[in-house]
């Protein structure tokens, strides 16, 4: 009798001291883009949120893309890892319907009110957390006026010195987008034949449809003369090469590419994820990555400065032309079939 | 000493029933490989095989039911064939050109001896610790506009080449990448090679070619066969060369594996051009058979 009381007091203390430690640490795992992604998030997002809220430990699981994470999400469906998911919208919508996602919405995340009406995608759980948006690359010692279309990509002068990342990347899709539209497409859902007319048009000139490792650092080191990437990584590339890199936004415009964030259904830190969530949608946070890394911010609120804002698009939203991804994942094989038979023949 | 007598003096008084527990012992030792395998081979094969029959919907969501539609669209449709025989062809020529380069070293490796065979031989095995990235990367420096081989052919008024992100880049990459794997294996297929033989055919006056394509090729011929299994086997699967090297341009089974793994998203059609990539290597292990059963 007394060594079970002995036992009982033991494991009733181990509980306590167990629960007690619980109760002061909460651990939310964020599983996001590696890279400067990684270094840039932690810095703005990640570490203030921990500072605002010393009982949550936020561990950062880096992978290097969308698909990836959703295979981690797959895999631990049974007994999820993480707690919180940021990756490509339309990445999101296939998590989405494996029922893999919690929804977010007013009342779990009260910062979702604010939120721009594009950050909210119809039959995806999660909500944008970044817009990005494709931008025209080009290296300042070799290029010296700015152009200005996206079709100065088949201009003769940049032969063999245009890197694009092609289909089934989705910056390539989104050029056949773009030039549809600038050539009068009306409707992208149903055929986009101008698009890959125009990409025809630039393909003798393409270098690579594959710029590795990134098409920042294949135009920085002159590999390449012109292209087209993503403006946020693009900005940081312009800094950290002192201006060798130049960006510029063509008078056809751009699409958004959507990164949302989710949290994942029966994560191990259920209220501290949806409160890291709320953080990460919120004003301050918002304005913190968009000055550190300049993704254009969903949050309407967030008050960013001049400096920033005029690196993102926010400033030529009548620029940006609005895309429905999770429609268009739908047709995406037919395009990806013309890219094959109708673009890539014409560069080699 | 002490310690390995009694282990050698034990079988001898064995009786004859406890003999007969032989097999047993066989599958026990064997057993470990076979665990290894089942749990690291073929489960995640067996996997793959049930993933190709699943559906995966525009959005790239994955639903597990039963369905041939991934594989009745790869059957159908002309894109894939193409891939397909042009993996093959890429990969035969990657192996023939790999056969042709590999051979002589090999052959000067296995006749010459003594601290210069170590040497040789390290530096035949050394580039199998640099990462194939690394060394793809290399090539990169080399065969681009501004690299090694278009400057010197600039410098004596030639015009440069298109050496990079295409097929020949593929092939001049992957060819370097596997000749370790070629010198290796027939090096290893090299034992029947005599050169009392040699030596016999020439003081019976064959010329050296003679003695080369009658005496050296047809001993030589294990180390062949094995070497061309193993590169092409490397060459079908490899990936990162072909995608570094390439350009988007060349479309091979393993990239496009990866395309529809990582990008795409449809694990359903990456998992059905995997269990074809598994045929096609069954494909050319009957062959080698075949071939190693026509040479023995």
């Amino acid at each position: 009798m007394k060594t079970y009381a002995k036992i009982a007091i033991g494991a009733g203390l181990a509980t306590a001291l167990l629960s007690s430690t619980a109760m002061a640490q909460q651990t939310v795992t964020v599983m996001a883009y590696s890279g400067l992604f990684q270094e840039r998030y932690t810095k703005a997002v990640v570490e203030p949120f921990m500072k605002a809220n010393p009982g949550i430990k936020v561990e950062y699981f880096p992978m290097p893309n969308s698909a990836q994470m959703l295979g981690n999400l797959r895999a631990q469906k049974a007994a999820p890892q993480a707690d919180v998911v940021i990756m490509d919208v339309s990445v999101s919508k296939a998590a989405t319907d494996e029922k893999l996602l919690t929804k977010i919405d007013e009342k779990n995340t009260p910062n979702v009110a604010d939120l721009y009406p594009s950050a909210r995608i119809a039959d995806v759980d999660g909500v944008a957390v970044t817009f990005d948006n494709l931008v025209l690359l080009y290296n300042t010692d070799t290029v010296k006026e700015t152009p200005k279309s996206w079709m100065d990509l088949a201009d003769k002068k940049f032969a063999g010195k245009v890197a694009i990342p092609g289909m089934p990347d989705i910056q390539g899709l989104s050029l056949v987008l773009i030039t549809d539209k600038a050539r009068g497409g009306t409707d992208y859902l149903k055929n986009v034949d101008k698009g890959i007319a125009a990409l025809g048009e630039i393909a003798p000139n393409v270098q690579t449809w594959e710029p590795k490792p990134e098409v920042y650092v294949t135009i920085i080191s002159g590999q390449a003369t012109v292209g087209a990437g993503w403006n946020a990584r693009a900005q940081v590339n312009i800094d950290t090469s002192n201006g060798k890199l130049g960006a510029t936004l063509p008078k056809e415009g751009s699409v958004f590419q959507i990164n949302t964030i989710n949290q994942v259904a029966g994560g191990p830190g259920k209220d501290a994820g949806a409160k890291f969530i709320n953080y990460a949608l919120s004003p301050e946070a918002q304005k913190a990555f968009t000055e550190a890394m300049f993704y254009a911010p969903t949050n309407a609120k967030a008050q960013i400065s001049d400096a920033a804002i005029a690196r993102t698009a926010v400033k030529s939203m009548d620029k940006v032309i609005p895309v429905d991804w999770i429609a268009l994942a739908k047709v995406r094989e037919p395009i990806m079939d013309q890219w094959r038979r109708k673009v890539i023949p014409l560069s080699r | 000493m002490s310690a390995v007598a009694p282990a050698a003096a034990m079988p001898a008084p064995l009786p004859a029933a406890e003999r007969s527990s032989g097999l047993p012992l066989v599958v026990l030792l064997l057993l470990p490989i076979a665990l290894v395998n089942a749990f690291g081979f073929l489960a995640p094969v067996f996997n793959l095989l049930r993933m190709s029959f699943y559906e995966s919907q525009a959005t790239g969501a994955m639903v597990e039911v039963y369905t041939f539609a991934t594989w009745a669209s790869v059957l159908r449709d002309s894109f894939y064939a193409e891939l397909i025989l042009n993996s093959i062809l890429v990969s035969l020529g990657i192996t023939l050109m790999t056969l042709v380069c590999s051979y002589p070293i090999a052959l000067y490796l296995h006749r010459s001896s003594g601290t210069w065979r170590t040497i040789l031989l390290v530096l035949v095995i050394s580039p199998l610790l640099t990462s194939a990235v690394v060394r793809t990367y290399g090539w990169v420096a080399i065969l681009s506009e501004n690299g090694l081989v278009n400057n010197a052919l600039g410098a004596i008024g030639i015009a440069p080449l298109k050496l990079m992100f295409n097929k020949t880049g593929v092939v001049i990459g992957l060819t370097e990448i596997l000749m370790p794997y070629m010198i290796l294996a027939l090096l290893a297929g090299f034992g029947r090679l005599d050169p009392r033989v040699e030596e016999a055919a020439s003081t019976l006056g064959a010329p050296p070619w003679k003695v080369f394509r009658h005496i050296v090729v047809p001993l030589t011929m294990p180390g062949i066969a094995l070497g061309s299994l193993l590169c092409f086997v490397l060459a079908v699967s490899s990936f990162i060369t072909p995608k570094l090297l390439g350009g988007g341009r060349v479309f091979l089974l393993a990239t496009e594996i990866y395309d529809q793994a990582i990008v795409t998203l449809n694990w359903p059609l990456a998992a059905t051009l995997s269990i074809l990539v598994l045929v096609i290597f069954g494909g050319a292990l009957v062959l080698y058979t075949r071939a190693l059963r026509a040479i023995m």
